[in-house]
């Protein structure tokens, strides 16, 4: 019966392999080129026979380059699998790691620190992780009249926060003249610059436990897909199950957001290309969003360095303007997949 | 195979750009940090256009290694290598530049960016000046940092004495007129008392229509006329066409004694919101606004 | 003889409607169970409540002669499967892979399955006879195969007792006899008691060891269909006149519904009690 398909450990593994082949070379590609050309122009002159690398193009390499290029890794990963658990939570297609409210918390507790003067860290990410964690418990208290096992009240209770908070954040931007607004501006944009080595052990310690509780709680949310009360039948403690899935999901894109703002659609389009690619399996789709989503991070920051001619774009551009024609092809190709019977 | 020189370059630990020199001495900038100053910098990158000015102004420009993006004055600016812009600097950039200076103005450069240039060992010297005359005093101060003191003393010095004219001058007029200083149009945004605005205006011998706490108030257009401005100035955010349109807007209530008189005028707004020297061509443009039977008429 | 559910005193409430009214009955071992009634009598809550999924107000519900509250999650789908009315369509997942799924219980953590697992897996599709579309999706199928192949995830739990919500209502009249052949040929050759909740009160006689006719909540009758199918009891539970009378398969009850026109004409005759039409 199954020897036409291979046996599931061997899927996790080729796959992974597969993927982490082409994140280390993103990420190679993100470390050699940017906006200047003093790496490249070092590399060659190793190859021409220099005998040790020029300590500028080491500086910019090491401190500036790969402490910016592990962001990427992180943050794309983090999105998502916020965007993969998301979606067999609440058991839509449309889902996105910001869709209970996480963006407008953020958002709100970022303006807050700019405003108040901290810079990016640890004040504003502070404040950013302490809004998105009280939208998170608003939207508990909000959907807990209802079972928190209903997903639509979820659902619910997220987008009219997030709604909420975009009616705040517009308040507090019209009140901003001075050049906190362009900071602002830049926080909501998403920006993968901004930290250094030690914001990015902090958040992978923070991001690295959750990635394995996913994976660990991976062939339960294949079972959550058929249904809660099924799903309870096979053996699922659902309430248990949802509510880990949810405070985790919840706390990783928050202490992501804390970091680098609001990155889109990498969320929304990553997991269902790789569910194209690799089947709906979570054994096989939470590594594989965790390792692709940190590829495709890479090189849309990397595109955003190194196309403008004068300085670099905000990231999230990129990432929405291949994302989202990305998406489009994706939703033809699976209509055209279900007419072909 | 060249494979291992790569390998070596990837796997090297880096160092920090400069390292604690012999020619440096210990400065405190205007946020109270310690900061080491070469002797003289000879690559200096202003963090902000208004920087830019000062060291142009020094005549320090031939050491000038990098600039924000904004930095268009004087034209020469032009040409220098651009470092991303006064909020958003690009890091890299920065570095690649091999800076022995960076000076920095706290209110707009992000303090994590400065921190992350002074980790890879680049001093950088913040400024923050809140009044002309400290602006005249920050201009002296980065003389000394810079080393071009002389320069910086003799301009320093001009620029008290057309500043004290301003002031004595328009001291002795009879009354202060009532001036509206707009520098949003919509909405319509005016400048408080914290702001270098309120004191040229102050100076130049006129009234601050828009005084108060707010640094910048937005007032709607029937309380501006409620206000009865006799002096109307708008900064030049809005050239050209727009400035007209703005202007014949305002002409449309001659109740207004600025529209009934004709006294609706445009300036150029980086002689007024930038902490440079040029904020003393501000002022005296103002003086002539505003006191033209004193100062002589503006052009 | 064993029983494998006991009820006592069950009450269930949907905020303030009562939805079950103290129950209290026995299921023995390896009988095919049938839960009749008209809609809203409370089936599917009673079925629920026997799956685990929604918790009594009152009343003691015990699966194998151990409450089940002791029972672990795992530990309850290993004894007890349930196949829900409508499995849904759009579950991405192909035939054996749903039908893998089964065995979870019985797996660890990642739910990694070994050769034995895929063998029983094997044999459940070959039982329902879904091993010809093992590679297909749940879309491409009809809703009587949908419904075999989530009978069969349901076969590889492995579990004593089987619980199915109205299994054959959306399927055509082959299907309907297979599914119930199919789960009388489970409880011969497997041992396996199944309880079923069905609106077909014909086929419910045709196949039932026992049945349970529910109404308002409460249970009206139980026993076998000869016991419990009769005119009087299925008219005032259904609200409906009803013709009863035996099927020439097996004698079992055979009731038939009487439409308008019977009953003001002597077409059919009638007993004279009957000739009141109140309604």
């Amino acid at each position: 019966m199954n020897a036409d398909s291979p046996p599931l450990v061997l899927r996790i593994a080729v796959v992974s392999a597969a993927l982490s082949v082409l994140l280390i070379l993103s990420a190679l590609l993100a470390l050699v080129f940017g906006s200047t050309d003093t790496v490249i122009e070092a590399l060659f002159a190793l190859f021409r026979g220099a005998e040790k690398a020029d300590p500028m193009a080491q500086t910019i390499l090491w401190q500036i380059r790969f402490p910016r290029v592990l962001m990427a890794v992180l943050v794309g990963a983090a999105l998502s699998l916020g965007g993969l658990v998301f979606q067999a939570l609440l058991r839509n297609p449309l889902a996105e790691p910001y869709i209970l409210g996480v963006s407008g918390g953020s958002a709100v507790g970022a303006i807050f620190g700019i405003l108040l003067g901290f810079s990016r860290f640890p004040g504003v990410s502070l404040t950013a992780f302490a809004g998105s964690m009280a939208t998170l418990a608003l939207v508990l208290v909000l959907s807990s009249g209802q079972s928190i096992l209903k997903k639509d009240s979820l659902l619910l209770a997220g987008v009219m926060v997030n709604a909420f908070c975009s009616a705040v954040i517009t308040f507090l931007i019209s009140l901003t003249q001075d050049a906190r607004l362009h900071n602002i501006i830049y926080w909501l944009m998403g920006d993968l610059g901004q930290a250094g080595m030690q914001q990015v052990g902090l958040l992978a310690a923070m991001l690295v436990p959750c990635f394995v509780l996913f994976f660990a709680l991976s062939h339960p949310m294949n079972l959550l897909l058929m249904g809660k009360e099924t799903a309870q039948t096979m053996g699922v403690n659902i309430r248990v199950v949802t509510l880990v899935l949810l405070v985790a999901t919840s706390f990783m894109v928050s202490a992501t957001v804390a970091n680098c703002g609001l990155l889109g659609f990498v969320g929304l389009v990553m997991p269902h290309l790789l569910r194209l690619l690799v089947g709906p399996d979570h054994r096989v789709l939470v590594p594989a969003c965790a390792l692709g989503g940190g590829a495709f991070m890479v090189l849309c920051d990397l595109l955003a360095r190194v196309l403008p001619r004068q300085g670099e774009m905000p990231v999230g551009v990129i990432t929405a303007m291949i994302g989202a024609p990305l998406f489009i092809y994706l939703l033809k190709r699976s209509g055209s997949d279900a007419n072909r019977r | 195979m060249r494979i291992l020189p790569v390998i070596v370059f990837f796997f090297s630990i880096a160092m920090p750009i400069t390292s604690p020199l012999a020619g440096t001495q210990a400065f405190v900038d205007q946020l109270g940090r310690e900061v080491m100053v070469p002797e003289h910098p000879e690559r200096i990158v202003a963090l902000a256009p208004s920087i830019t000015e000062i060291v142009f102004a020094l005549n320090a420009e031939d050491r000038l290694a990098g600039v924000t993006r904004f930095s268009d004055y004087p034209e020469a600016a032009h040409r220098i290598p651009k470092v991303g812009s006064y909020v958003h600097l690009d890091l890299e950039k920065i570095v690649s530049l091999a800076p022995d200076l960076c000076i920095a103005v706290k209110d707009g450069n992000p303090i994590g960016v400065i921190r992350r240039l002074e980790a890879v060992g680049i001093p950088v010297y913040a400024v923050d000046p809140r009044d002309i005359d400290s602006v005249i005093d920050t201009i002296v101060e980065l003389g000394r940092i810079v080393d071009a003191r002389p320069r910086a003393e003799a301009l320093a010095a001009d620029l008290r004495r057309r500043v004290d004219q301003v002031r004595s001058k328009a001291g002795k007029a009879p009354r202060k007129p009532k001036v509206f200083f707009q520098i949003g149009i919509a909405p319509i945004v005016s400048v408080g008392t914290e702001t270098f605005i309120h004191e040229l205006i102050e100076l130049a011998g006129g009234k601050n229509l828009a005084a108060g706490s707010t640094p910048y108030p937005r007032f709607s257009r029937e309380q501006v006329l409620a206000m009865a401005p006799e002096i109307f100035i708008i900064t030049s955010m809005a050239r050209g066409q727009t400035f007209k349109r703005v202007k014949s807007e305002w002409e449309q209530w001659p109740s207004m004694p600025a529209a009934k008189n004709g006294r609706i005028l445009l300036v150029d707004s980086n002689l007024f919101d930038r902490s440079s020297p040029r904020l003393v061509d501000g002022l005296e443009e103002l003086a002539r606004i505003i006191h033209p039977e004193i100062f002589g008429e503006a052009p | 003889m064993q029983t494998v559910v006991d009820i006592k005193g069950l009450s269930h409430f949907y905020g303030s409607f009562q939805a079950l009214r103290e129950l209290s009955f026995s299921v023995p071992k390896e009988c095919f169970f049938i839960v009749i009634g008209p809609n809203g009598s409370g089936k599917t809550t009673l079925l629920k409540t026997l799956a685990g999924i929604a918790a009594p107000a009152s009343g003691a519900v015990s699966i194998l002669g151990r409450p089940i509250g002791g029972y672990t999650r795992k530990g309850l789908a290993k004894r007890l499967a349930f196949v829900p009315q409508l499995p849904s369509e759009d579950f991405p997942f192909r035939v054996r892979d749903i039908v893998l799924m089964g065995r979870s219980p019985h797996l660890g953590v990642l739910g990694l399955d070994r050769e034995t697992d895929r063998g029983i897996a094997r044999q459940a599709m070959e039982f329902t006879g879904v091993e010809s579309f093992a590679a297909r999706r749940l879309d491409q199928l009809s809703g009587g195969e949908r419904q075999r192949v989530f009978i069969a995830r349901a076969i590889c739990q492995e579990p004593e007792i089987l619980l199915l919500d109205e299994p054959t209502a959306a399927l055509d009249l082959a299907h309907q006899v297979r599914i119930m052949d199919l789960m009388e040929r489970l409880k011969k050759d497997r041992g396996v008691t199944v309880i079923m909740v069905s609106h077909d009160v014909n086929l419910a006689a045709m196949y039932a060891d026992r049945l349970l006719l529910m109404g308002e909540g409460a249970m009206v009758s139980i026993g076998s269909p000869a016991k419990v199918l009769t005119y009087e009891v299925l008219e005032k539970t259904y609200g409906c006149p009803l013709l009863v009378d035996e099927s020439p398969l097996g004698g079992v009850p055979r009731v038939t519904l009487v439409p308008r026109r019977y009953m003001d004409s002597d077409r059919v005759p009638l007993p004279p009690d009957r000739l009141d039409d109140s309604d």
